[in-house]
């Protein structure tokens, strides 16, 4: 059976009060042209209205073994085996599992029983989350971040009962904790339909079409100013700033419209995983180099920029322009050239919660053996850590890339689309409780041809 | 049981009827010691068929809201009993099928019902608990919450009752209200059969192995390397082997000698698709096994659990549930698409054996 002709499997998660039944009775009202079967292990006040609705108490089974990716939900095992002899009756499934449900289990019975896999295909992981409770709620519960930590979707629910700006402190929060994501914010679980269910968010083939990235950005820098320059020479001058240094990448033909300062920014993500060249003060600043400009001195510091023919320059900046009062200057004109826009980007921060994502990306290709063998230690000490993992990589040898996903030491990986033209290179993310983001990314550099 | 050696089946099957049943069938048995074929459908529909003809003589629908779970036929009489997601279990007469008494267990779905062999109790499992009535539907013993919901029971003795589920099998005295016997291991114990003196106890497990037990001797043994769980277990009526699904190949441990702790199991490549159904005949060494590829087989072991082929046939669609007729002299199988069929099973030997005519 292929997976078109499986039943797809959405699992819901959330707190209680998080507005599970709220979101589940939106679906089931909304005309969508499924029929959806609901296994229910939260009885709540609201009640559901509609045909199929299963009832089951949550019963999570651990094997002999202790391996924590072996255990399942026997009760969805159960659900779902009588379910498969319905299949004329319904054709995608919702579970809203309880508020304390570790999603592991859950996910991991689409992969661990061969019966229900060979029917069913776990779809994604949708987590609700209380804007007004959901910091508390993390603070004293390994089961919420847990939830956060598995979810494809976040739906930051109930935003209407709180600050845009406490609304933006706790999306960065839960950003930090899964950088692979999608929140959506929503009053009363009013969410679109095609944001929660058919979302394949484990079939990576799928996604990477809709998303060549897994990562939601947040990037290296702060500011972006672009510039419409003539030909000649110019100074980019910086005073005294926070920091002795700041990176910085310039691009050549940079457009203006969000479009491409969004392509901009995406090839500047790139650049700045490399590792940048420090420029002393007077030196010539090259186009499309992540490099780090020296400010140690006291007083005003000047680099250059040369311009053979009119363009548009994109600087690319670790810190706003604001901070170091940063000008470009017409050296034999000496007057200040003013940006013609300018776009300000969510930066990289300090992560506080327990749980959260480390991503690692790299230009080049990976030697397959020296991937394994990493991984496959990584994961076996690791594994009860890791929640969730994702990812491409570049094999050497290999004209296609190889995508892979896991939870906890589930693991499996495909070859995926052939490179082309593209540029090699390997981005991966794992999600999981006090990972070492260094030791990680160290782990990573030394499979790397 | 040297005469087995000299044994050489040409059996076969032959044409017999088939007849549908109105969704995905998951249940069947014979009633009337032959005389009737009694069908279940996932939907909640209940057919009974002539034995030898496949003539309908009554059919009804819509038995259990939700749907239906599981039949049993009584060992003797003219009665059988049906279970369903509505928490009920019907206990009704073979000849109308006309329903004597329902039995209100409460919300879970009742998933297990398990006639005792002189067919005095009936024992029906209900999410977590077990209880066991007389065939009046009169309630004569009930258990305390089990640790997960009952995945298996079955009759150790004509008083005491099995009972499988999360980390452990029970063994109860339900006439004195005791329990006997727990045998413990941390796993998901997702089917049970006993050998028919009692004493061996088998178990699939959710982490694809089969774990088992000699009561006499308390000693345990798991047996690992399934690619699947082994849903589908079955003694044959010596209780020399055990006969195992898991995978597209019947896996099948012989308990002659020291056995099965150190040997090599019997293994039957007969099917493409993994085992859906296992039953061995009621007497002898034959087994029959239906698969999801629609497959039937019937095999002939020898004591060290190898055999071969003695009758094939394709039942059209993933097979529900397979059943030999009390003589043996016939297998039926019902199929997802709620086709079921009966073969006329013959043997020709050279030598009499027992239970084959």
């Amino acid at each position: 059976m292929s997976i078109k002709d499986k039943v797809p499997v959405t699992i819901l998660t959330g707190f209680l009060g998080s507005g599970k039944t709220t979101l589940l009775n939106r679906i089931l009202s909304e005309e969508h042209g499924k029929r959806i079967a609901v296994i229910e292990n939260e009885y709540g006040e609201v009640g559901i209205d509609q045909g199929l609705v299963i009832n089951a108490d949550e019963e999570v089974f651990e094997m002999s073994n202790g391996c924590i990716c072996c255990t399942v939900r026997g009760d969805l095992i159960r659900v779902l085996g009588n379910l498969m002899k319905r299949r004329d009756k319904f054709d995608y499934v919702l579970v809203e599992t309880t508020g304390l449900a570790d999603p592991g289990p859950v996910a991991q019975t689409f992969f661990m029983d061969e019966e229900i896999s060979s029917e069913f295909t776990l779809d994604g992981i949708v987590t609700l989350v209380d804007a007004a409770h959901i910091d508390q709620q993390l603070g004293r519960s390994d089961e919420s971040s847990e939830q956060v930590a598995f979810a494809d979707v976040l739906v930051l629910n109930k935003t209407d009962l709180v600050s845009d700006d406490a609304l933006d402190t706790l999306e960065s929060r839960l950003r930090d904790m899964n950088r692979m994501t999608r929140i959506i914010r929503a009053e009363n679980a009013k969410v679109p339909i095609e944001t929660v269910l058919n979302l394949s968010a484990f079939d990576l083939d799928q996604i990477l079409k809709r998303r060549p990235t897994f990562l939601e950005p947040e990037y290296p820098f702060e500011w972006t100013g672009v510039y419409d320059l003539d030909a000649g020479k110019y100074e980019l001058m910086l005073e005294e700033g926070p920091d002795p240094e700041m990176s910085l990448v310039a691009l050549a033909n940079q457009g203006e419209s969000e479009e491409e300062l969004k392509d901009g920014a995406e090839c500047s993500v790139r650049l700045y995983a490399e590792k940048a060249n420090t420029l002393e003060p007077g030196n010539t600043i090259p186009y499309g180099e992540h490099i780090n400009l020296k400010l140690e001195d006291k007083g005003n510091k000047s680099f250059i920029l040369n311009i053979e023919k009119p363009t548009k320059i994109g600087l690319f900046t670790q810190h706003t322009a604001e901070e170091f009062n940063m000008k470009v200057i017409k050296s034999d004109e000496n007057n200040e050239i003013p940006f013609n826009n300018e776009r300000f980007w969510q930066a990289e921060h300090e992560h506080d919660d327990e749980v959260g994502s480390i991503a690692i990306e790299r230009f080049g290709d990976v030697d397959p053996e020296k991937l394994n063998t990493w991984m496959g230690r990584l994961l076996s000490e690791k594994g009860v850590d890791i929640f969730r993992t994702k990812g491409f990589i570049s094999y050497s040898g290999n004209p296609r890339r190889i995508v892979f996903q896991g939870v906890h030491m589930l693991f499996t990986a495909q070859p995926d689309k052939e490179w082309g033209n593209e540029p090699r290179r390997n981005q991966l993310v794992f999600i999981g409780r006090n990972l070492n983001e260094k030791e990680m990314q160290e782990g990573f550099d030394k499979c790397l041809i | 049981m040297p005469d087995i050696e000299s044994f050489s089946p040409r059996g076969m099957f032959h044409e017999g009827w088939t007849a549908e049943v109105s969704d995905y069938a998951i249940a069947c048995g014979w009633a009337l010691k032959g005389k009737q074929f009694i069908v279940g459908d996932v939907a909640g529909g209940i057919f009974a068929f002539e034995g030898d003809t496949g003539k309908i003589i009554w059919k009804k629908e819509n038995t259990h809201s939700g749907g239906l779970l599981a039949i049993a036929i009584h060992p003797e009489g003219e009665i059988f009993a049906t279970s369903g997601q509505d928490g009920n279990v019907q206990i009704c007469n073979c000849h109308e099928g006309k329903v004597i008494k329902t039995l209100d267990l409460g919300k879970g779905w009742v998933e297990h019902l398990k006639w005792s062999n002189d067919g005095l109790f009936l024992a029906i499992a209900s999410s977590k608990k077990v209880s066991v009535f007389n065939e009046i539907g009169e309630e004569k013993w009930i258990s305390e919450d089990h640790p997960s919901t009952v995945s298996a029971i079955t009759w150790s003795n004509k008083n005491e009752l099995a009972t499988a589920c999360y980390g452990r099998v029970t063994f109860f005295d339900i006439v004195n209200n005791k329990t006997n016997q727990k045998l413990e291991w941390q796993g998901s114990l997702v089917s049970m059969e006993l050998s028919p003196d009692g004493d061996i106890v088998a178990c699939g497990s959710q982490d694809n192995s089969v774990h088992f037990w000699r009561r006499s001797t308390g000693m345990d043994a798991e047996m690992t390397g399934y690619p699947g769980k082994p849903s589908h277990l079955s003694f044959d009526d010596s209780g020399k082997l055990l006969a195992t699904s898991g995978s597209e190949r019947i896996t099948v441990w012989s308990f002659i000698g020291n056995g099965p702790e150190g040997t090599m199991p019997g293994e039957l490549f007969h099917h493409t698709e993994p085992i859906s159904s296992l039953a061995f005949s009621n007497k002898g060494m034959l087994v029959a096994s239906g698969s999801r590829d629609g497959s039937v087989v019937a095999s002939f072991l020898k004591n060290d659990g190898n055999g071969d082929p003695v009758g094939a046939a394709f039942a059209g669609d993933l097979v529900g549930a397979i059943s030999w007729r009390p003589d043996d002299c016939a297998l039926a199988a019902v199929n997802a698409k709620g086709v079921v069929n009966v073969w006329e099973f013959k043997v020709r030997t050279n030598l009499f054996s027992k239970g084959f005519k």
